[in-house]
């Protein structure tokens, strides 16, 4: 994409605009290309902004009442996690082949990676990601995922981080977006405990039950 | 013997910024999530009222929005400190699709014989106030463009085309079309200027 002209696609991108194969294109393209990253986030803000364009009403009551009774009915299934220390070897980034072989090949990255014993047991490694730079922090079975460099995701995408147990499918765990700098600070909800990888995905607003995207990021634990 | 007993008042979860209020939701705190529901189901029917054209497909979409936000309050993340934002992004999300299953292409005009003749925000609460200001800045930056640039950036995001159904829709080559998206986004990033990410 250098020769063509790519600030008329960072604006169509941010709208939601581009063909799925352009914004993919479009979405590579801007791994290398800082002056796009910095358009797209910052039309974001304008994109973000555009809902108040709409004329304003108020909810409905009924609504209100619907959803705040689906509430009662449905309480989220989890519980609050405890966090007991453990150390867990870390992780490592990966490029962007299938998810199988990257999960192999990050096996092996693992091993190779040095491992950073930080105040009270603290383990910690800067890690190169398919896209952007990662930093995994593991504090006994707690992880924080610190993202610099990573584009913003496109209009009605997020991402959303995957904990994979061994050869088992990965379960959805948490959905992030990125600063206008494109960083993030992550907190992998929940217990660590048995926890083989670690994967960050680009997926439709709302997450997927299942990846549907090829992983930026995976941290492969012990 | 003298009994006495402490009130202990429940903490005024009004007063507390969305992400504390999303780490109650978390765990399952109803009243929390009615505070964020009360907070931003105002601008996300708006925002599928708008794209939608009817109003029981909006209330399906807004419905859907926040029970996700419910459901998987593990999953909403406050690395962009904007529980707005995430909410928003799903209504959108979801209103695209429900704009593209409808089978009637003219489901995805904006206009609506109900839009604005109904529902009008309530402007008593200090929230409504503050929303109704900052729509306002909105709407005067996005009304500012020349008409052929807020045309394909509406088309875009309220109607959910791409840039190539926009050229066909106004019979113009696509490179036109992701051009005016260009002037008109660059336009409404300086009108709005650094204000743009205090509206979130």
């Amino acid at each position: 994409m250098a020769d063509r002209d790519c600030g008329n696609e960072a604006a169509a991108y941010a709208l939601g605009a581009l063909e799925p194969a352009e914004a993919e294109a479009f979405k590579r393209h801007m791994e290398t290309c800082a002056v796009c990253r910095d358009e797209v986030a910052a039309f974001a803000l304008v994109v973000d902004a555009l809902p108040l364009a709409a004329p304003q009403h108020q909810a409905p009551r009924a609504l209100r009442r619907r959803v705040l009774a689906a509430a009662r009915a449905q309480p989220p299934p989890h519980a609050a996690s405890t966090r007991p220390r453990r150390a867990w070897p870390l992780l490592a980034g990966a490029p962007r082949p299938a998810l199988a072989a990257l999960v192999v090949a990050l096996a092996a990255l693992a091993l190779v990676g040095g491992i950073e014993l930080g105040a009270g047991g603290t383990h910690r490694q800067v890690i190169r990601a398919s896209v952007g730079d990662a930093e995994l922090t593991v504090d006994g079975s707690h992880g924080q995922l610190i993202v610099e460099k990573l584009p913003a995701p496109a209009p009605g995408r997020i991402y959303e981080l995957w904990l994979q147990h061994g050869s088992s499918a990965p379960a959805p765990s948490t959905l992030f977006s990125v600063s206008s700098h494109g960083t993030a600070d992550v907190g992998v909800p929940g217990d660590l405990h048995g926890v083989s990888h670690i994967l960050v995905t680009d997926e439709p607003a709302g997450g997927s039950a299942t990846p549907t995207g090829k992983p930026l990021i995976v941290a492969a634990l012990g | 013997m003298h009994l006495s007993t402490r009130l202990i008042r429940p903490p005024d979860l009004g007063l507390l910024a969305d992400e504390d209020l999303m780490a109650r939701v978390y765990e399952g705190d109803q009243r929390a999530f009615a505070v964020v529901f009360d907070r931003h189901a105002g601008v996300a029917f708006s925002l599928a009222y708008r794209m939608c054209g009817r109003r029981a497909l909006a209330e399906e979409v807004v419905q859907e929005a926040f029970l996700s936000l419910w459901r998987s309050g593990a999953r909403y993340e406050r690395a962009r400190g904007s529980v707005r934002s995430w909410v928003l992004a799903v209504v959108h999300h979801r209103a695209i699709d429900v704009l593209r299953h409808e089978s009637a292409r003219a489901g995805r005009d904006i206009h609506d014989e109900e839009l604005g003749a109904s529902l009008p925000a309530d402007e008593r609460t200090e929230l409504e106030v503050e929303r109704r200001s900052d729509a306002r800045l909105v709407r005067g930056a996005l009304d500012e463009l020349p008409a052929e640039q807020r045309q394909v950036i509406e088309l875009a995001y309220f109607g959910g085309f791409s840039h190539s159904e926009i050229a066909e829709l106004l019979a113009i080559p696509a490179g036109t079309v992701k051009g005016r998206m260009r002037l008109g986004m660059s336009k409404l990033r300086m009108a709005l200027g650094d204000g743009a990410d205090v509206l979130l």
